[in-house]
């Protein structure tokens, strides 16, 4: 988005957002291998060592191009790229996150920096990776999957059961008792079908602690799609989208985007259905 | 822009049938990614018709069932939908297998209760085509005496669905997904409240902006009074919802409640508050006094019981009297003569005080029987030392038996009985003076019990430091 970019060059230098890597060593600038970032666990490495997507695969062998009969092989089947704009992001304070001293290590790449110790999400990622959560949330609506939103903000309890409510689908935002996806049988008393997507408001029960859901859904296979801020651990969310998940726009704008990609994906069920 | 592949499939056994097949699953970090081996399977075998099931529901009968507008939930409890899907889940497969045997075990209790009530009259000699509950419940009373106490422990006979709980109907459709929204929360009816609560505390903060805006003020005339009503405790609201609440979930449901009630505008929700609320009856205005009778020469009079400790009196209060009170055939201050010297005969003072009260001391008489049935009395006269030879036998004076037993339980006993009998003579508010006056209360204090170890009931036996 140009005015967000357009806006930083036009600071003075010595107002400008200090670079993510100054963040965690000291003031002196130093090189890449000097950090002392911990790398995340996994055989894939960190983050910013997998490889870059792959462009559109293309089947030569097929007769016809299978992005037109098969929604999966489609790069954006429901449009989701033109339900927001960078601008959108930057007006519902999506960029802004918490201090640097809450700042979860494994967040430091989705920053641009900080300013004045409030840390700074860079926007053009979040746009990325919400478009990517928004795809495949519509998919798995497209496909007749449970949907269930988690939000545990007092504040948004509200607003996140009206729009599962709006658009069919299902929430949780009180208390998670354990074992609701692990001992579903014993506590829903009998067997019960899990929802298919976890779409998480915000990935923190408490002021500290992470989510019992996150980790569940990670135990039982259910991908996750969740709003990860600057104090979050984003390692066991499928999807992650940093940003801030605090301020009621932005909560508002999330709950919006998300309810237009599952009726997206339902209006297309129901069309191929008819047809 | 790029996708990446995702499969997942309705049924978790589908997913392992697929990665039997040979694909490579890798997981890490949450993901499962299937990789290039299920990019060479046909086109055929990922189409949306295998993938997603045939069988949907129609997403506006799904976005009615999952509104607020759900059909109460005791309502849906009991009915049985048998559902034979040919892509029934697993979930639904398991709740109907449940909801069979549960029927077939309450249609097998019913029955049993039906052929045991029919027994039951016969072995009583009564009809048993017209053999009520009432019957039932005094025929068990006659054949299986007990002397338990709690009245929740003596034996009895219900018809089954008073006695086992009641189960919530399918709470997902074939494929399994759930109806109700907030499902997955274990207590969708109690939330489903909460989240109402809260949409109608918004609804009445718009509505009084609006009014701020027109300067309209809160109608004080419709103000909400919560008199005389209590809200429904912790059992008797999970009752309500079909669902088993906990203590902390209890009082944030009675903060929210009070935090609505407390609105000026409340009065818009009257309907909705007064649900979760239970009427406290006032003993007074649910005991109908009884109208007054007639005796032959046309005199009104009333009968009435009272009750003191052991002692039962039995009063008859005739009207256009002239202030005589008769006590088992002897006039008052005969049969209680106990004198108190300067602070008088307290016995007679306690069966006058309900004539005063109600100023008839001068025009009703009463005829009052009363009986002492407890242990005997014995008073102690002045002990005397020294050996005293007896001609016959006679007790000693502290051994003997005083005349009227227990003086102040008879007189209180005949207190109540002629102030309840008074009730039919004077107007409802004299009605409430008396009972504000403590005269209509059947005083239940009793005689404590003796405890071993000790003297008495509380005094103890003298301490002694080694």
């Amino acid at each position: 988005m140009s005015l967000y970019r357009s806006a930083v060059r036009l600071l003075p230098a010595c107002l400008r957002v200090t670079s993510r890597r100054a963040l965690v060593t000291s003031s002196a600038r130093t090189k890449d291998h000097d950090l002392h970032l911990p790398t995340p666990a996994g055989p894939l490495g960190t983050w910013a060592t997998l490889k870059p997507r792959p462009e559109k695969y293309v089947d030569t062998e097929a007769d016809i191009d299978p992005s037109v009969t098969d929604p999966l092989r489609h790069p954006d089947y429901f449009g989701v790229r033109e339900l927001f704009t960078m601008s959108d992001l930057f007006d519902a304070r999506v960029h802004l996150g918490h201090r640097e001293g809450s700042l979860n290590p494994y967040m430091a790449e989705f920053l641009l920096g900080s300013r004045l110790g409030h840390c700074v999400f860079d926007l053009e990622r979040t746009a990325q990776l919400l478009r990517d959560a928004l795809n495949f949330t519509a998919h798995i609506a497209y496909r007749g999957g449970i949907i269930m939103f988690v939000c545990r903000s007092p504040q948004h309890v509200h607003m996140v059961e009206r729009t599962a409510m709006e658009c069919g689908e299902f929430s949780h935002c009180r208390h998670w008792p354990p074992g609701v996806f692990t001992d579903s049988t014993a506590l829903f008393g009998g067997v019960t079908r899990l929802p298919d997507l976890l779409v998480l408001l915000n990935t923190l029960d408490t002021v500290l602690e992470q989510h019992g859901a996150v980790k569940h859904a990670a135990k039982m296979l259910i991908p996750t799609v969740g709003v990860v801020d600057s104090n979050c651990d984003p390692r066991l969310v499928t999807y992650p989208v940093p940003g801030n998940d605090d301020s009621t726009t932005a909560v508002r704008l999330y709950c919006k985007l998300f309810s237009e990609a599952i009726r997206r994906g339902k209006a297309e069920r129901e069309k191929s259905a008819v047809v | 822009m790029n996708f990446i592949w995702m499969l997942f499939p309705t049924q978790i056994d589908k997913f392992w049938d697929i990665a039997k097949k040979g694909a490579v699953v890798i997981m890490s970090l949450g993901r499962v990614r299937v990789l290039e081996a299920l990019w060479r399977l046909p086109a055929t075998r990922l189409s949306a018709s295998t993938v997603c099931p045939t069988v949907c529901r129609p997403l506006s009968s799904a976005g009615a069932r999952s509104g607020p507008t759900s059909p109460d939930p005791q309502e849906q409890a009991g009915q049985v939908q048998q559902r034979p899907a040919k892509n029934t889940s697993k979930a639904m497969m398991a709740y109907l297998e449940r909801a069979t045997k549960h029927e077939e075990f309450m249609r097998k209790q019913v029955h049993e209760f039906e052929i045991g009530k029919r027994h039951l009259a016969n072995m009583m000699g009564e009809d048993p085509e017209h053999f009520t509950q009432e019957d039932v419940d005094r025929a068990i009373e006659y054949l299986f005496p007990t002397g338990i106490f709690d009245k929740k422990a003596r034996p009895k006979m219900r018809h089954p669905t008073e006695v086992f709980p009641q189960q919530k109907a399918a709470q997902f459709d074939a494929t399994g997904r759930p109806f109700h929204t907030l499902f997955y929360t274990l207590k969708p009816n109690f939330y489903m409240t909460l989240y109402e609560l809260v949409e109608k505390m918004n609804q009445l903060d718009r509505l009084q902006a609006k009014n701020d805006a027109l300067g309209k003020l809160p109608d004080t005339t419709q103000k909400l009074s919560l008199l005389g009503s209590e809200w429904l405790d912790i059992e008797e609201l999970g009752k309500m919802l079909v669902e088993t609440l906990k203590e902390p979930q209890y009082q944030e449901f009675v903060r929210a409640m009070n935090r609505l009630v407390e609105h000026p505008l409340a009065y818009h929700h009257k309907d909705f508050i007064f649900k979760y609320r239970k009427m406290l009856r006032v003993s007074n205005e649910t005991d109908t006094v009884p109208e007054l009778l007639f005796d032959s020469a046309g005199r009104p009079y009333m009968e009435a019981t009272g009750y003191r400790k052991r002692a039962v009196a039995r009063a008859v209060v005739h009207g256009r009297g002239s202030g005589r009170v008769t006590v088992n055939g002897l006039p008052l201050v005969h049969y209680f003569h106990r004198d108190g010297g300067r602070s008088g005969n307290q016995d007679v003072a306690q069966v006058m005080y309900p004539l005063q009260v109600a100023g008839v001391l001068d025009s009703v008489d009463v005829e009052a029987t009363v009986q002492y049935d407890g242990p005997t009395q014995r008073y102690h006269g002045k002990r005397r030392r020294g050996h005293r030879k007896r001609t016959s036998f006679v007790p000693e004076p502290w051994k003997r038996p005083h005349p009227v037993q227990a003086p102040s339980s008879q007189a209180g006993a005949v207190r109540h009985a002629v102030s309840l009998a008074l009730r039919s003579f004077v107007d409802k508010e004299m009605q409430e003076t008396m009972r504000l006056a403590g005269l209509l209360t059947r005083d239940v204090r009793e005689r404590e019990r003796y405890k071993p170890g000790k003297k008495g009931s509380r005094k103890g036996r003298t301490w002694k430091k080694r």
